[in-house]
């Protein structure tokens, strides 16, 4: 009988042992975490709000101010020149082929598009990444280059200059961006006609 | 000295963890579609398996056999957590076209296949360059898949076009170009590895061998 309890009372000890073997390896790993984080924290935030900063800019060119703004609980941005209400940017959600497209899109106030940014996506690579694929020696991707200067009603995809031409092979993902930015933007402008 | 350079060289050839280990084929398959990506890939696998490396050596009499897993894999948690925090914060262009692979170093088979097979038994030292040749071999041999690829797939290395008017094979980019090329390559080495072999081992029996 003794000897049995006397073997329970040593696993049990055994156990202990090993609690506390783990818990000193976790408490000094989360303990280098939180010093890493109080670090890199600032620099994460900041670097987020550039980024963000940088889009609005490069989806709105000519706005020198963006105003933050909520309409039916969605926020989005006013682009200000001069104090004067020049146009709107919003963020644009829509279902590719491999996931949701996030995306930011820059308009004035008929509805024209100044520019598109993609935030993040998770198409294929090699076909629907390409949605984002810069050419070399250009800056915008081409494919939301031909967004410029067109108006949000009369997006679709056309093999001609007045539409927008789909990347090959990635008819789903051309047409999701499209289609998304058609409906999210002429949704946002009636909407904010009542 | 030796017996250290040793160490280093055999992730390099020998002990190649993508071509003659086959370890990590994961992320290999997914980040090689571009010379860029591999190299930040295989910079960012490198640090992890040096810092769980080092600390897995240094911990193997502290760590008891039993848990010996949940305590290694807490350790490369770690490491893979501040490599991404480090990222984000210092070089943001890194992340964004590494992103989801980063935290999956987490459960990259070299990592933990290194930590297990070399570092719980060896001294921190020899564990560092074990830790350095494994993550060279590993970001060379993702180098080499990624310029296949991206050049068949893409017509491009680094970005840049080489050939005009080059009509890229677009299978090449996706996930079925990785596995031809990586299973092209190991074909490659095998072969010249076994001819090597045939040809030593008939030196020795001479042409007795064939009787």
């Amino acid at each position: 009988m003794g000897g049995k309890n006397a073997q329970r009372e040593g696993e049990n000890m055994q156990m202990l042992r090993y609690g506390f073997v783990l818990l000193i390896i976790c408490f000094f790993a989360s303990l280098t975490l939180s010093v890493t984080y109080k670090i890199t924290h600032s620099r994460i935030e900041a670097q987020a709000i550039n980024e963000e900063r940088d889009s609005l800019a490069e989806v709105f060119p000519g706005a020198t101010n963006f105003k933050d703004a909520v309409l039916d609980s969605n926020s989005y941005y006013i682009a200000e020149k001069d104090n004067k209400e020049i146009g709107y940017v919003i963020r644009v959600q829509t279902k590719g082929y491999g996931g949701l497209i996030n995306m930011l899109v820059g308009f004035d106030i008929n509805g024209e598009i100044k520019g598109v940014k993609i935030l993040s996506h998770s198409e294929t690579p090699g076909l629907g990444a390409k949605i984002n694929e810069v050419r070399a020696g250009e800056k915008v991707p081409w494919f939301l280059k031909q967004f410029e200067g067109k108006f949000a009603k009369n997006l679709e995809l056309k093999d001609t200059s007045e539409g927008i031409q789909a990347i090959t092979g990635a008819t789903i993902s051309s047409n999701a961006v499209v289609s998304g930015i058609k409906k999210e933007v002429t949704e946002f402008i009636s909407r904010l006609k009542l | 000295m030796s017996s250290l350079w040793q160490e280093f060289k055999k992730g390099i050839t020998i002990e190649n963890p993508t071509f003659v280990l086959v370890l990590g084929l994961c992320p290999t398959l997914a980040v090689s579609t571009s010379v860029q990506n591999a190299i930040g890939m295989g910079a960012a696998a490198t640090f992890v398996l040096l810092g769980s490396n080092i600390f897995i050596s240094a911990l193997r009499n502290f760590i008891p056999d039993r848990i010996r897993i949940p305590c290694y894999i807490v350790i490369i948690a770690t490491f893979v957590t501040i490599n991404e925090m480090v990222m984000k914060a210092y070089f943001p262009v890194l992340n964004h076209s590494l992103g989801i692979f980063v935290p999956l170093i987490v459960v990259n088979c070299i990592v933990l296949g290194r930590a297990e097979a070399f570092a719980s038994k060896n001294k921190v030292i020899n564990s560092i360059f074990d830790a350095l040749g494994m993550g060279v071999g590993f970001t060379i041999a993702l180098i080499i898949i990624a310029s296949i690829r991206e050049f068949l797939g893409n017509g491009t290395i680094f970005g840049i076009a080489l050939l005009k008017g080059f009509e890229p094979i677009t299978m090449m980019v996706l996930a079925p170009g990785a596995l031809f090329t990586i299973g092209m390559l190991i074909g490659i080495i095998n072969f010249y590895h076994l001819k090597k072999k045939t040809h030593k081992e008939i030196k020795k029996v001479g042409c007795n061998g064939c009787k």
